[in-house]
This record gives structure tokens, C-alpha cells and sequence, in this order.
């Protein structure tokens, strides 16, 4: 009988600063990111699972098996009371960062370490599996001889040539070039799915996090945050921390009592293939607004819309809107321009907002798929 | 000329550093030159030709062997509780190993007076077994004297080689596939070797020599510093030098190509931790 849950999580882990906590299900061949700011705790949740750190609390379970337990009084007094399996056999392949080659092994050596005289899975060799990740050639090579890279290769292939249940991958691609990038996630999410496991990629890349797995969760200061599908971390934030920590800077506070997200990334200065929409404006008007100012400007042509469309200015990435029947624009802006300045706005009322956004870089920046700008749910 | 003065005062700091290499190495290499000038091959061939002159040698090397044999099986375990510091107690055990280091070897010496002799419990039910072996002036007392002058070396020394081991390789051993005991074996256990071999190498040095505990609590099977001692007290400098040189050659060699074994082999290591610590 497969379990439907295959990897079942609810634990703490005390650190000097903050616990981290997390509470994790996965079924068997789902993929999980891990996404936040370094010192949130990603690496510690990875040690955990492997069960490489001792839990203040809580409990985690790998098909089925027990893997760590926090100890209790009652555990230490009690030796016949649930143990969890010793780590050989748990089933957990991790790569680490930095990379973990034994020092005094080569590249083969390191590959073969976990086989015992087997086969690696998926491949007839272990110079087929490293031909696979790149590392033709270089079996015979000592880990001080490879670049960072090549390590994480090695690794990748360490941890995938045995069996198992869990496949935990922190960092592992960061030190390789963009192009081997993705063979060598599409070799991880290949041999997570042959082998109907779990993994879970811990990163600080949220385009990386969005290619590997099926769903984000997004860390900071030791709690997940948000759990979700790698759309809805971006398009549905649930707090303005989670937005922020996908990347969008500006919030600027609508009439309509919305909060709206702006993510300058997406915002391509002066390029603007839909050149339609881009007008320029005569800055009329400058007053305070709260803690900003609020220019009134008059696009030099006519820009369809009415009081619910948003508007962003080109330049730093802003926000305004259209006022009804006059053709005229107003912006909040952090510093006030000058009357009479030159500016080019264009409409980003939300059917327009994804299309300014992937047509805006080059299809997709820096792989990321995020749009300019989306309307903060609280 | 002002170029000129500033040049040689700029020299004055190496010259000072090359001056006082230069005695300090004299001042600690001098006497074994003087040794070997001064002994004569025909008085070595004299001395150590006397029927049972070599049982001394014979007596230390048996007893320092078995010492170092006590010492790795029991000490790198002990050694490997310190390098992990997961026990609370860690730091008292180690003040605990530290102590008989820092103790004079005389004062050792009327320890274990107390520890082998009748007038202690322990001694009591030690030599209670068979006086004749587990007493005071017996081999035993000699290995166990031995093992107080040198185990600390040994133990300190091998825990901080087994720091040096990442953690996390061990882990990664273990999830591989691994029984403690066989990562240890694989993976912890190369990588500290050169620090372990230091360790022994300080150690046997320290056994082989042995004198002050010796000199209190296992004068009887004499070991050859004890040996060194009797023959300078009733013959003088001329009878004692042979034996001198026979400890130098039985104790030496084996420590010094260990260090410099471990030296280079630590060398290749730390380029090699450093390597893949900046990845």
C-alpha cells in the first residue's frame, strides 16, 4: 500500500535567536521549495527532516517511518518507547551547501560510497551517472581538484545513485552556470519521480524555487509564511512580508481600500513593446499626500480609462491613477517632480498588468514569473 | 647614505630572527652533537656487550607498546567524547585528562602509590589478584606509570585532530547507508589520521622516557631511563651515555617520521577543507 503521505512534518527546532517551526505534508513524487532571505531557517528544516537535529518539539515521519523525535522525559526514562530509525535507514538523500565530498575519496569513491557494490539507480554506472551530470572524466578525480560546481554535481550524484524516500537538496545548483541549471534540476525532479519520493529544494532564488517544485513555501525568521502553489505565492501574497519577500518594493494604497504590490524588476525603464499605451505627461500639480505627494499630470494624448484603472509612471516604478473625464493622471510618488517635467505612464489595469509584465523583459526576467504589479488581498 | 641606514635598519629585525633561530636550535640539538662526539664506539660496545645490558630496552619497549596499545583503545574513544562535546561533563573530563599533564611525574609517582600500593582500597584489591604482578615494582606498575606520563598527550592531541572533522560528514556517512561505528571508521578516522599519528608519536616519545613516576612506583623490571640512571650513579657520564644513545635510537625515530608524515598529510587535508569550504 503507497501512502498517500509520504512525508508528514509538525516539529520545532530551538536555535539561539528564534525556533523554527514548520508543518510540512507531501505526497509521494511531490516537490516542495523552500524560498526566503538567508538566516531563515530553510537549512535548519532540511537538518531536521533528515533528522540531523534535535527537535524541541514535535515529531517527523518518512513513509511511514519515524525519522526525528523530540525528546521528552518520557522518552529518555522509557527505552521500549518509539525510537526514531537510525539514520541509515531512513531513506534520506541530502545534498548540502557547502558541498560535503569526503575529502579523501575521489569522485568515484564519493558516488559509490552509499551502494555497497550495487548499481546506482537510473543508470547502468556510476561513470554513466556521472557522464549524466557532467562529470565525464572526472571519476577518478579528488574533490580538491573540482571547481564549486563540479562538487555539486558530484553530490547530486552521490545522493541520487541510492535508493530513496527523500531527496533533500540545499542550495545545489548555486555555484553551476545557468545553462547546466536546469539538466541537472530536471535529473533531480526525474529521479525524485522515478523514485515516487518527496524532495524538498531549499533556495534563495525564487525563479529556482518556481521551476523545481510543485508548491512554494516561503520562510522568514523560522516560520513558513505561506504554503502554496508557485503562482499563488506570487499573485496571492498573504501578508505584505510575503510579498515583499517575492520582490515587490513599492506599496501604494488605492481609493478603492486595496493595497497594491509593485515589483520593480518588472517595470523594463523605456522599453515598452505595447508603445500604445506609453504616453507622456506634463507634471501640472505637486501637493503633499500623506507621507508622500500626489502630482496631478496630463498625458499628451489620450489615455482610455477611469478611476479604477492603475497607472504606473516610467521611471522609478509608481502609482496612480486616472482622473475620470478630465484626462488627467495622478501619482503618488515618494519624491515630488518638478511642474512642468516630462513623464511617460502607461495604463496597468489588471488585465494589462501581466501582459506589461511579460512583455515587458524579455518574456520572462531572470526566469521569474512575477507579475509588475497585484492587488494585496488584505 | 640616508637610503642606506634605513636599508640596514630595515635589515636588523631578520638578522635578529635568523640569530635567535640559530641559538635556539643549537642550544636545543647541541647536546645530542656532543653525545655523538663524545661516546665512543668502543665503550658502547663495552657497555651494551655486558650479558643482559640490552633487557632494559627490551623492558621499556614491551611496556610503552602495551601502554600505547591501552592508549589508542581506550583513549580515542575518550578522545572522540571530548572532539563532540555532546556530554555536559565534557569540559570536566577534559580538565580531568589534563591533570596528570600538568602534574610533576614524581608526584604521579607517589600517586600511584596509593593506587597500587597496599596502603590504598584500590591498591589493596589490585594486588589482592597476585602481589607479584599487579603490585608496585612489577612490569604492570611500569605500564601503568607509562600510561599516566604520555596518555594525556595522546588524548589531547587526538581530540583536537577529531575536531577538525566536519560533523557533517560523518551525518552524510550515516545517512548513506552507514553504522556509526563504520564512519567512524571510513571517513572520521582517515581524515584525522595525521592528528591521531602526532598524537602517538608525542606519546611513545613521552612512554619511552619515562622516569619520574617510574622512578617512585616501578624501579624493579628496570626500563632503560631508569637503566641511564643506575649506570650514572655507579659508573659515571661514560657509563651512562650508551644507554643514553639507545634510548635516543629506540624512541626517536618512529615519533619523527610520524610528524612528518602527518605534517604533509595535514597540509594536503587543510588545502583540501578549505577548498570545499568555499564553494
Amino acid at each position: 500500500m503507497t501512502p498517500t503521505r509520504m512525508l508528514e512534518a509538525d516539529f520545532a527546532v530551538a536555535r539561539r535567536t528564534f525556533d523554527v517551526s514548520a508543518l510540512l505534508c507531501l505526497g509521494p513524487g511531490e516537490r516542495l521549495s523552500l524560498f526566503g532571505p538567508s538566516g531563515a531557517g530553510k537549512t535548519t528544516c532540511l537538518e531536521a527532516i533528515a533528522g540531523t537535529v534535535p527537535l524541541k518539539s514535535g515529531r517527523i515521519q518518512l513513509d511511514g517511518r519515524l525519522v526525528n523525535l523530540a525528546k521528552t522525559r518520557r522518552r529518555r526514562l522509557a527505552s521500549l518507547a518509539e525510537q526514531p530509525v537510525p539514520p541509515l535507514e531512513r531513506g534520506v538523500a541530502v545534498v548540502r551547501q557547502p558541498t560535503t565530498l569526503f575529502p579523501h575519496m575521489n569522485v568515484r569513491a564519493n558516488v559509490a560510497y552509499g551502494l555497497g557494490g550495487r548499481e546506482p539507480q537510473g543508470a547502468r554506472s556510476i561513470e554513466d551517472l556521472l557522464e549524466h551530470v557532467g562529470l565525464g572524466g572526472l571519476a577518478g578525480a579528488m574533490p580538491d581538484a573540482l571547481s564549486g560546481g563540479q562538487r555539486q554535481r558530484a553530490c547530486l550524484a552521490r545522493a541520487i545513485a541510492r535508493p530513496f524516500r527523500a531527496l533533500l537538496l540545499d542550495e545545489p545548483f548555486s555555484a553551476v552556470d545557468a545553462a547546466s541549471r536546469s539538466t541537472l534540476r530536471s535529473i533531480a525532479v526525474e529521479a525524485t519521480t522515478r523514485a515516487d519520493a518527496v524532495a524538498v529544494l531549499v533556495t534563495h532564488d525564487l525563479a529556482e524555487a518556481q521551476a523545481f517544485g510543485h508548491r512554494i513555501g516561503i520562510m522568514d525568521d523560522g516560520r513558513i509564511l505561506q504554503l502554496g502553489g508557485t503562482d499563488e505565492l506570487v499573485r496571492q501574497p498573504a501578508t505584505v512580508r510575503v510579498a515583499e519577500l517575492c520582490g515587490y518594493r513599492s506599496f501604494v494604497p488605492h481609493e478603492s481600500g486595496k493595497l497594491w504590490a509593485l515589483h520593480p524588476d518588472r517595470f523594463v525603464e523605456g522599453a515598452w513593446p505595447q508603445r500604445g499605451v506609453v504616453l507622456s505627461g506634463i507634471v501640472r500639480s505637486v501637493q503633499p499626500f500623506g507621507p508622500r505627494f500626489a502630482c496631478e499630470m496630463t498625458p499628451c494624448g489620450h489615455l482610455e480609462g477611469n478611476g479604477a484603472d492603475i497607472v504606473a509612471a516610467v521611471g522609478p516604478p509608481l502609482f496612480g491613477e486616472i482622473t475620470p473625464g478630465q484626462n488627467a493622471v495622478r501619482i503618488h510618488v515618494d519624491a515630488p517632480p518638478r511642474v512642468g517635467d516630462t513623464w511617460e505612464v502607461t495604463s496597468l489595469s489588471p488585465p494589462l498588468v501581466s501582459r506589461v509584465a511579460v512583455m515587458g523583459g524579455a518574456g520572462r526576467m531572470n526566469d521569474c514569473q512575477i507579475p509588475a504589479a497585484i492587488p494585496m488581498t488584505d | 647614505m640616508f637610503e642606506l641606514s634605513r636599508r640596514a635598519v630595515g635589515r636588523i629585525p631578520g638578522a635578529a630572527a635568523v640569530v635567535a633561530s640559530v641559538l635556539v636550535w643549537v642550544v636545543l640539538l647541541g647536546p645530542l652533537v656532543v653525545l655523538l662526539t663524545q661516546i665512543s664506539p668502543h665503550s658502547i660496545r663495552a657497555n651494551l656487550d655486558q650479558p643482559g645490558a640490552l633487557a632494559p630496552l627490551w623492558t621499556s619497549l614491551e611496556a610503552s607498546s602495551i601502554a600505547l596499545g591501552c592508549m589508542v583503545v581506550l583513549g580515542t574513544p575518550l578522545a572522540y567524547l571530548l572532539a563532540r562535546g555532546r556530554v555536559r561533563a565534557a569540559r570536566f573530563i577534559e580538565a580531568g585528562v589534563v591533570l596528570p599533564l600538568l602534574m610533576p611525574p614524581l608526584v604521579i609517582g607517589l600517586l600511584l602509590i596509593f593506587l597500587l600500593g597496599q596502603a590504598g582500597p584500590v591498591g589493596r584489591v589490585v594486588s589482592g589478584i597476585d602481589p607479584n604482578v599487579f603490585g608496585v615494582n612489577t612490569f604492570f606498575a611500569l605500564v601503568v606509570a607509562e600510561f599516566y606520563e604520555s596518555a594525556p598527550f595522546y588524548i589531547i592531541t587526538a581530540a583536537a585532530a577529531l575536531t577538525t572533522v566536519d560533523t557533517r560528514l560523518e551525518e552524510d556517512a550515516q545517512l548513506l547507508g552507514d553504522r556509526p561505528f563504520r564512519a567512524f571508521r571510513k571517513v572520521t578516522l582517515p581524515l584525522a589520521a595525521p592528528g591521531l599519528a602526532t598524537g602517538l608519536a608525542i606519546a611513545w616519545a613521552r612512554a619511552m622516557g619515562a622516569f619520574g613516576a617510574v622512578l617512585i612506583v616501578a624501579y624493579n623490571p628496570a626500563g632503560l631511563p631508569l637503566q641511564i640512571d643506575q649506570s650514572f650513579i655507579a659508573n659515571g657520564l661514560s657509563a651512562a651515555l650508551p644507554f643514553a644513545l639507545l634510548l635516543i635510537v629506540a624512541a626517536l625515530p618512529l615519533p619523527l617520521l610520524a610528524l612528518l608524515w602527518s605534517s604533509r598529510a595535514l597540509g594536503r587535508h587543510q588545502t583540501r577543507i578549505t577548498a570545499s569550504a568555499g564553494s
